[in-house]
């Protein structure tokens, strides 16, 4: 029997929990800020670089892979993001983690969740992955389970409810989001000034989301908002939000337009 | 096993929450990183050690290698707490085996625990901390810290284990590690799979790996 052979540790009550493939959840979280993945010749979106260690044998795909080219038809409608995405496939038990963030699961059944793209991590194919109408948002839809993370834990509220627009993490079952003012600050003269230059007392909570209509609306505990992730732009064309680029993360603004079926400049797939 | 280590070494490791190291000591001493000491209660004496303790040669090597570590010697009676950057702290118990972590993550270890440099080859390359390690070998307590809580997993012979070099932090017993480059023509065309460097560990040991990945060289590709 190997020193190491004992779950728990040496003996000791300060010992950490040792986790090994027999002990790791399936599916499930390890810690707050760790999730563990189960590959039985299965396959997983992730997010590039979230995967932090795996038992077993998997492979690393880009989604712009020739062989994964069936999958991405059906589950991965965003292509113009695509350089942001990788496909997990083998067998055995993988740890995804990022930055030391809450992340948690969240099972769909037939139904459809709009989230902030720098918030999801990983996917079943299952699932679509769709861009959102709203910018910077990504929807997915259809039964399986994802995992997000997000900064402290997540809570469900029932809409109607206005909410701070940096607490939003997503929506789940299509209430209604559109942005509300408060306003004493919009109509007036002074309102308007105070509105604009802080002076006179600004609260920073003059705006905020509203969701009205059945559904979910998912928020984190804090304000500070994850690293957006680029969702790609969207093709122009006129009635389309966020359409000729405007909607772009730093990374792309420094880029011109980009071209349908682009899949991303060298800089961001190198990290620079 | 390891019993006669545990009566030798009286300082007691103890986590006060996830964030701060609490040392119970009786007159004897722990090795700690420099300024890391938040509070104590009772008689402490603090002594700046040259060199990580080691030496002369300890003091050469580490020089050479670029794993400086900057130690101070606690002793005395009472509680001494230890924190850094609020990192997490992780304890680990030596029983006569090798710990192996970055100099950065090592807080504090038992004064009778010997530390020393290790070569790491293209691990440590990939991880962009350099070519050379810290090993802590003996019998007693260590403290490492992480960037969130570490996942501790087990690698025995019929469980070899993959770890992303930006998430390993620490690992402890008898491992062969080897580094896997999955670099492919695909990768230079920006399509690859985004864990282009892994270290593959066998043998029988622990490894320690943190919930969130350093900048490494391997970052995006």
């Amino acid at each position: 029997m190997s020193p190491y052979g004992t779950p728990g540790g040496f003996g000791t009550p300060a010992g950490p929990t040792v986790f090994d493939p027999a002990t790791l959840p399936c599916d499930d979280n390890v810690n707050a800020y760790t999730f563990c993945v189960e590959l039985k010749g299965s396959q997983w979106f992730l997010q590039k670089g979230k995967m932090i260690a795996y038992y077993g044998s998997m492979e690393f795909n880009g989604v712009g892979h020739g062989r994964l080219d069936r999958l991405v038809r059906t589950s991965f409608h965003s292509p113009l993001h695509a350089s942001d995405w990788v496909v997990a496939e083998g067998s055995g038990k993988m740890l995804l983690a990022d930055r030391a963030f809450d992340v948690n699961s969240y099972d769909l059944e037939d139904g459809n969740l709009t989230i902030r793209s720098g918030n999801l991590l990983a996917f079943q194919p299952t699932l679509a992955l769709k861009q959102s109408i709203v910018p910077g948002f990504l929807t997915l839809i259809g039964t399986g389970k994802f995992v997000a993370a997000s900064n402290g834990p997540v809570v469900f509220m029932e809409p109607p409810i206005r909410v701070d627009p940096q607490a939003l993490v997503g929506w789940a079952d299509c209430p209604s989001p559109c942005h509300h003012y408060d306003h004493g600050y919009m109509t007036g003269v002074m309102g308007g000034l105070r509105a604009l230059t802080g002076l006179g007392g600004a609260s920073g909570e003059e705006h905020q989301f509203e969701f009205v209509g059945a559904g979910t609306v998912l928020l984190q505990s804090t304000e500070t908002l994850l690293a957006e992730q680029a969702t790609g732009a969207v093709p122009s064309g006129a009635g389309v939000p966020g359409a000729g680029g405007t909607h772009t993360s730093p990374s792309q603004t420094a880029g011109t337009q980009r071209l349908p079926g682009q899949l991303g400049d060298l800089q961001r797939r190198f990290g620079l | 096993m390891g019993t006669a280590g545990y009566l030798r070494c009286v300082a007691m490791f103890r986590l006060q929450g996830s964030k701060v190291l609490a040392v119970d000591m009786t007159g004897d001493a722990v090795k700690a990183k420099n300024g890391s000491m938040v509070a104590y209660d009772g008689q402490m004496a603090f002594k700046k050690m040259s060199g990580g303790g080691e030496g002369l040669r300890g003091m050469v090597t580490r020089r050479l290698t670029g794993e400086q570590m900057t130690v101070m010697e606690v002793k005395g009676h009472g509680t001494c707490w230890f924190a850094d950057r609020a990192s997490e702290i992780n304890l680990v118990n030596l029983q006569g085996d090798k710990l192996y972590v970055e100099s950065s993550n090592l807080l504090a270890t038992d004064a009778g625990l010997r530390t020393g440099t290790s070569f790491t080859g293209m691990r440590g390359a990939s991880q962009g901390n350099g070519l050379f390690t810290t090993t802590v070998e003996g019998h007693g307590q260590a403290a490492i810290m992480s960037d969130g809580p570490a996942v501790v997993l087990r690698v025995s012979s019929q469980y070899p284990l993959t770890v992303d070099p930006g998430a390993y932090v620490a690992h402890q017993g008898n491992l062969r590690q080897s580094f896997q480059s999955g670099v492919t023509f695909r990768t230079l065309m920006g399509e690859g799979g985004g864990e282009a460097f892994q270290i593959r560990f066998e043998g029988d040991g622990l490894v320690y790996v943190q919930p969130s990945e350093r900048n490494t060289i391997a970052g995006d590709v």
